[in-house]
């Protein structure tokens, strides 16, 4: 698969470049996982004396578990949310007969682009008008509006790949629409529908700029919370949240990577 | 699809129209906002240093970003996977997390000073963060990812073999490179420099972090106008400026290029 034949020194130049390249990316979260092992509060790095003391201060004060608690909760809300709301708006897009259907899977992904920010302070006038602002409410609605676009694209796609000939066998051996879709359409894309609730629930748990605008001293999420004092000290005790914000990134892609290859195997079969 | 659309007229097209309403409305229709963004230097300011930093990040992207997508795209599986965990593992990780990491490392007495100073190469901190160098290191850290996938979705379909044809037709590694390659994978670089620049525009966490007051840009002046001035005309003057550019190019070239191509990441089959 080598685009210039065999090996030569532009590969080998290619390679090295891409591995700085890597070590850029990589790198930050390294340090910051080492360092969140200190037992002093200077982030030494490497550090001196290893410790859990940052661990421990992360989970035995309510000032940093309250807030994780309510992110979790509010993750769960906006990914069971977005989850429907994006497979329904999939399954239209792929498998409805109309026109305008281009430009209304346009509109449906659009705020992918459209600023955080922008968006953040349209739903501030809102809800400031309704008295909704800093409450959960305010901030599962905003993160299902982020969150949806993801659901859409790779239900999507899974859609568009899948035989839809099963789903004609169904109708046409007198299942209704409802019931071809329920038990013939949803099951054949299930692993894309599991990896979007994932991304979804991944997406509102770290998002920090609606959180921001929309929470406040009610409904403080974790995000919200490491803003705060990032703005106004370094608290060690950050380093160990990031350590523990990075490996649930990390398990909920592990999760998406065991339930596509879970996927895979029975119709290798 | 139907409870999709109501729920994004509600949350999301109704808020940003308010937002447009607000911004000609002070106790009846006025343009004032509107003529003050264009007068007051401030806001011009906030809107050259958006677009400065904007197109500065797009540009290291696509240096950065291209080799990278084209070494994925043209070696073997395996490594091929390797590769693309590195990629997926930053790419998912919180922006405020990896944003803090970059103010452990850049800081005055972070690990990139403590480092020189230690080996002697400088006596005193050099200021890496709050100016240019940090929102710049930390946008190309976020973004990075989202100019590889569009380019890697595109390079991913390109016939190798084309390249190997012109190979055997007696080209240079270089110019079968530049005259066969680089032309097929051109739709993949207009639709990471356009997603990467409509990103960064509308970028909040990380220029309000990293950068100084010299690094305002629209979206941190957006912030301001709220929390600080509270001048909300003002700042739904913004945002509808905002949603206007990042509106335009992301209808033009929509068109152009195939919006899954643009979103990319999802492992786009079409």
């Amino acid at each position: 698969m080598k685009a210039n034949g065999g090996p030569s020194p532009g590969r080998a130049a290619l390679w090295i470049f891409c591995a700085l390249l890597l070590a850029f990316l990589i790198a930050p979260i390294l340090v910051i996982i080492i360092t969140s092992f200190n037992a002093t509060p200077y982030l030494e790095f490497p550090p001196r004396a290893v410790s859990l003391r940052w661990y421990g201060s992360f989970f035995s004060s309510a000032h940093w578990v309250e807030p994780t608690l309510l992110s979790a909760k509010i993750a769960v809300i906006t990914m069971i949310l977005a989850t429907v709301l994006g497979t329904a708006a999939a399954i239209g897009i792929v498998r409805g007969g109309f026109r305008a259907k281009r430009a209304i899977e346009l509109f449906l992904v659009s705020p992918v682009v459209v600023p955080i920010v922008v968006l953040a302070l349209g739903l501030y006038f809102l809800f400031s008008s309704y008295h909704v602002l800093d409450t959960p409410l305010a901030l599962c609605l905003g993160h299902t509006v982020i969150a949806t676009p993801i659901v859409i694209v790779i239900v999507a796609a899974a859609l568009r790949l899948s035989d839809r000939s099963m789903e004609l066998a169904a109708r046409s051996l007198g299942a209704n629409f409802w019931r071809a879709l329920w038990f013939v359409t949803i099951p054949s894309v299930k692993p894309a529908v599991l990896s979007g609730a994932a991304f979804a629930f991944l997406i509102s748990f770290d998002e920090v700029v609606v959180a921001i605008f929309l929470g406040g001293p009610d409904a403080t999420t974790l995000p919200k919370r490491m803003w705060e004092t990032i703005r106004f000290e370094i608290d060690p005790t950050l380093t160990a949240i990031s350590s523990l914000l990075t490996l649930i990134a990390v398990l909920v892609l592990i999760c998406v990577e065991l339930v596509r290859r879970a996927a895979d195997v029975p119709d290798k079969t | 699809m139907l409870p999709a659309l109501v729920f994004y007229v509600a949350i999301y097209v109704y808020p940003l129209s308010r937002l447009g309403a607000w911004s000609v409305y002070d106790k009846g229709f006025t343009l004032k906002f509107y003529t003050e963004l264009f007068v007051e230097s401030m806001y011009l300011k906030a809107l050259g240093n958006t677009l400065e930093i904007s197109l500065l990040v797009t540009a290291v992207c696509l240096i950065l970003g291209y080799p990278l997508a084209y070494l994925i795209a043209t070696t073997a599986p395996t490594p091929r996977r390797i590769l693309m965990v590195l990629v997926l593992v930053p790419f998912w990780t919180s922006i405020l997390v990896r944003t803090f990491a970059w103010i452990v490392i850049l800081g005055n007495n972070g690990l990139v000073n403590r480092a020189f100073m230690a080996t002697g190469i400088i006596d005193h901190p050099v200021k890496l963060l709050f100016n240019m160098v940090g929102v710049q290191v930390g946008m190309v850290h976020v973004l990075l990812p989202f100019m590889v996938f569009p380019l890697l979705s595109v390079m991913s379909r390109i016939d190798l073999n084309v390249v190997r044809i012109a190979r055997s037709l007696g080209a240079t590694p270089t110019r079968a490179f530049l005259h066969v390659f680089l032309p097929l994978s051109m739709p993949g670089v207009a639709a990471g420099c356009v997603l990467v620049f409509l990103l960064a525009i509308g970028f909040y966490v990380t220029p309000a972090l990293l950068g100084g007051p010299g690094e305002i840009t629209l979206a941190t002046l957006i912030d301001m106008m709220i929390n600080t001035l509270l001048n909300w005309g003002l700042a739904a003057t913004l945002g509808m400026l905002l949603v206007a550019v990042v509106a335009g190019i992301f209808v033009a070239f929509s068109s152009l290029m195939g919006l899954n191509r643009m979103i990319g990441a999802g492992g786009d089959p079409t």
